[in-house]
């Protein structure tokens, strides 16, 4: 969730003349990327997320979680309280990332049965989310200096005009070797996106199922993360979603991580 | 008595819970262990019902927690783990009633995490839930930004609950003659008696911090002895123990905090008034009060998906005589290592505690498997190595174990 970012620089392009700016409509890879990192989605947000595990024999498992997520300037706090399967049930997990290049976001969980709130390393982002086919990067919004893109070309998508890029990561021990995503010119949306192994084998697919405009901000609703090597699924739905609703900037401390839903 | 009233509670427990429309969640479990030598003897056969009742009405909410345990051939064990009422304010918190109270940093070591009292029927081998024990008091939290300070009155004290004197986990005394235990001398209910912590907690994004203080009781009884002697020899013939509880005075503080990849921890206490066993004869009760200082330092890195944790513990006697029983530095290694597969439904854990004075240790492999969501199924171990120490001296011990634990 990013606000829109006005610098001077923009501000300049503003008053550029209209030739000028048609001479630029295509913009940059790393552009196209950075309008996708930079689409806003409002200054806080609520919802219920569901994922829905699916095993190649189509055996589902299902885990719930309620979000609150909030902009502090260009940084972002986000708190999660799982709600489902039952043996998770008052674990709650908080994020604060950052957009400085290069930081780590700062990471707490909170076990109930330990009735401690724990800090924990951000540093393992290819460990799978809770057992889904998501790991904690692909959830997070990774920098866009992090990789190096190149448009591959321009194609329909499901009736989307969309820029395809590839970015390949700077970090050599990265999890992906590349990544090819297929953005909606007109809304910064990836609406999918392929994930290579470090032999450039396809590993993942994410489609993006369902987005809407709500109080003016596009926002993904539903995501399949598909992992075609092992042939196992999951659904990511976000519900009941609010935006701007004001969310009170204490709602992402320790004490809330401790006391959960309520 | 107990038996009643828990057969009472559950009878009622339905139209209760229909009428307020409570919050339920709880777990029924299976946890049946057998030791490896004495010919696979049970050590423990232990069937549970732990129950959270919750409500929350805006500024107000409760919890209990009421469990059971049902051992086949003998009395049910019914209590309440916890039993308290919040009242939220818009920076105050205030709980009343049973309550676990959980401080500190440290992963299976109790330092500045003295509030709750521990639970070692079964030394230190129940789940960390399991083993802290609810204690009745008032807690109010003041927060500002990411600060907490917070101030706990407990009016009456409770101690750790030791092992039965005729079970697997009674704690060697190493007594130089044959002895008459006395039952523990009990601290009066009373203002004058109740115990005080205070602590002030932050997190920040480069540290998390936490400075306490505490009057309290040693939870743990200090083992006064009176010896006989034989009239006619002059010899030692036989000892009166008689465990007593001593006032503690103790202030500490802990911190955790990312470099790199790392997570380093720390945690602290030095207590003033701590009382151990000598054998110096000028001592009435053949006890002495030292100041100690108890301390760690932990790293958690996360290598090949493998979930790494290390800690360093040591214990020290101030103004050390060598004619106290306990070492002057008594140092401990803790070693964890976990890692998740098949979508987090299976998963490997070995956690290890390490006495490096009587080169003794308590290993525990551990897997779980997640047959279903919120059923798991648990096969591990508790193997025990050295003579002597908090571990050696349950080399006799080592078990193998299953629990079957239904979530819901």
């Amino acid at each position: 969730m990013k606000s829109i970012k006005i610098n001077s620089l923009t501000m300049f392009l503003l008053f550029l003349s209209p030739a000028l700016m048609l001479a630029q409509t295509t913009p940059t890879a790393l552009e196209i990327i950075q309008n996708v990192y930079n689409r806003p989605t409002g200054e806080d947000q609520a919802g219920e997320l569901t994922m829905t595990l699916i095993n190649s024999r189509g055996d589902q498992r299902v885990r719930e979680i309620k979000q609150y997520v909030k902009e502090f300037g260009k940084d972002e706090k986000k708190i999660m309280y799982f709600i489902a399967p039952a043996d998770v049930r008052n674990t709650s997990f908080m994020n604060w990332s950052y957009d400085e290049a290069g930081r780590d976001d700062d990471q707490w969980i909170y076990l109930p049965a330990l009735k401690k709130v724990k800090r924990i390393s951000s540093d393992s982002k290819s460990d799978y989310f809770m057992g889904s086919d998501f790991t904690y990067d692909d959830l997070g919004d990774r920098h866009p200096t992090a990789d190096t893109h190149k448009i591959l070309r321009q194609e329909n998508l499901d009736g989307e005009e969309c820029y395809v890029v590839e970015s390949i990561p700077k970090e050599k021990e990265y999890m992906y070797s590349r990544t090819v995503t297929w953005i909606i010119k007109d809304k910064w949306i990836g609406l999918k996106k392929e994930f290579y192994d470090e032999d450039e084998e396809l590993l993942k697919t994410l489609t993006v199922k369902k987005f809407d405009k709500i109080k003016g901000y596009w926002i993904i609703l539903h995501s399949r993360m598909h992992n075609v090597q092992k042939d196992h699924t999951t659904d990511m739905d976000l519900a009941n979603l609010k935006v701007d609703i004001g969310i009170p900037d204490n709602e992402f401390t320790e004490r809330m991580m401790k006391r959960g839903l309520r | 008595m107990r038996f009643k009233f828990a057969w009472l509670v559950l009878m009622f427990a339905p139209m209760i819970i229909i009428a307020q429309e409570l919050n339920l969640s709880g777990y029924a479990r299976n946890y049946t262990g057998a030791l490896l030598q004495s010919g696979g003897e049970y050590s423990i056969v232990q069937n549970t019902f732990n129950l959270n009742i919750e409500q929350s009405r805006g500024k107000v909410a409760f919890k209990a927690n009421p469990y059971i345990y049902q051992y086949p051939g003998q009395e049910m064990e019914f209590a309440l783990r916890e039993a308290y009422m919040d009242m939220l304010f818009a920076s105050i918190d205030v709980r009343i009633g049973k309550q676990q109270i959980i401080w500190g940093k440290a992963d299976g070591v109790f330092i500045t995490d003295i509030v709750s009292p521990k639970d070692l029927s079964e030394f230190l081998l129940r789940d960390f839930d399991e083993i802290r024990m609810g204690v009745t008091g008032v807690k109010f939290d003041y927060y500002k930004n990411d600060n907490t300070f917070e101030l706990v009155w407990l009016p009456a004290f409770s101690p750790t609950i030791m092992p039965a004197e005729d079970g697997l986990w009674f704690p060697r005394l190493n007594l130089a003659a044959p002895a008459t235990m006395n039952a523990t001398q009990e601290v009066t209910a009373s203002l004058e008696n109740s115990e005080v912590f205070a602590k002030f907690s932050g997190i920040r994004s480069a540290i998390d911090f936490e400075l306490m203080a505490g009057f309290a009781w040693d939870d743990d009884p200090t083992m006064h002895m009176t010896k006989h002697l034989d009239p006619q020899t002059m010899q030692l013939s036989s000892l009166t123990v008689n465990p007593e509880h001593h006032r503690l005075t103790l202030g500490g503080g802990s911190f955790s905090a990312t470099v790199g990849p790392l997570v380093l921890r720390g945690e602290g206490a030095f207590y003033s008034g701590k009382y151990f066993n000598s054998a110096d004869p000028k001592y009435s009760g053949a006890v002495v009060e030292k100041n100690y200082l108890h301390y760690l330092l932990g790293l958690d890195h996360t290598l090949w998906n493998w979930n790494l944790s290390g800690q360093f513990i040591q214990q020290a006697i101030m103004d050390y005589e060598d004619s106290i029983d306990q070492d002057a530095y008594e140092n401990t290694l803790t070693f964890l290592a976990r890692r998740d597969f098949l979508r987090e439904t299976l998963t490997l854990e070995l956690f290890s505690y390490v006495g490096l004075n009587n080169s003794d240790a308590l290993i525990r492999p551990r897997l779980f498997y997640d047959l279903s969501d919120g059923f798991e199924l648990q096969f591990g171990a508790n193997i025990f190595t050295g003579d002597t120490g908090s571990f050696g001296q349950y080399d006799e011990n080592d078990m193998v174990y299953a629990k079957v634990k239904y979530s819901f």
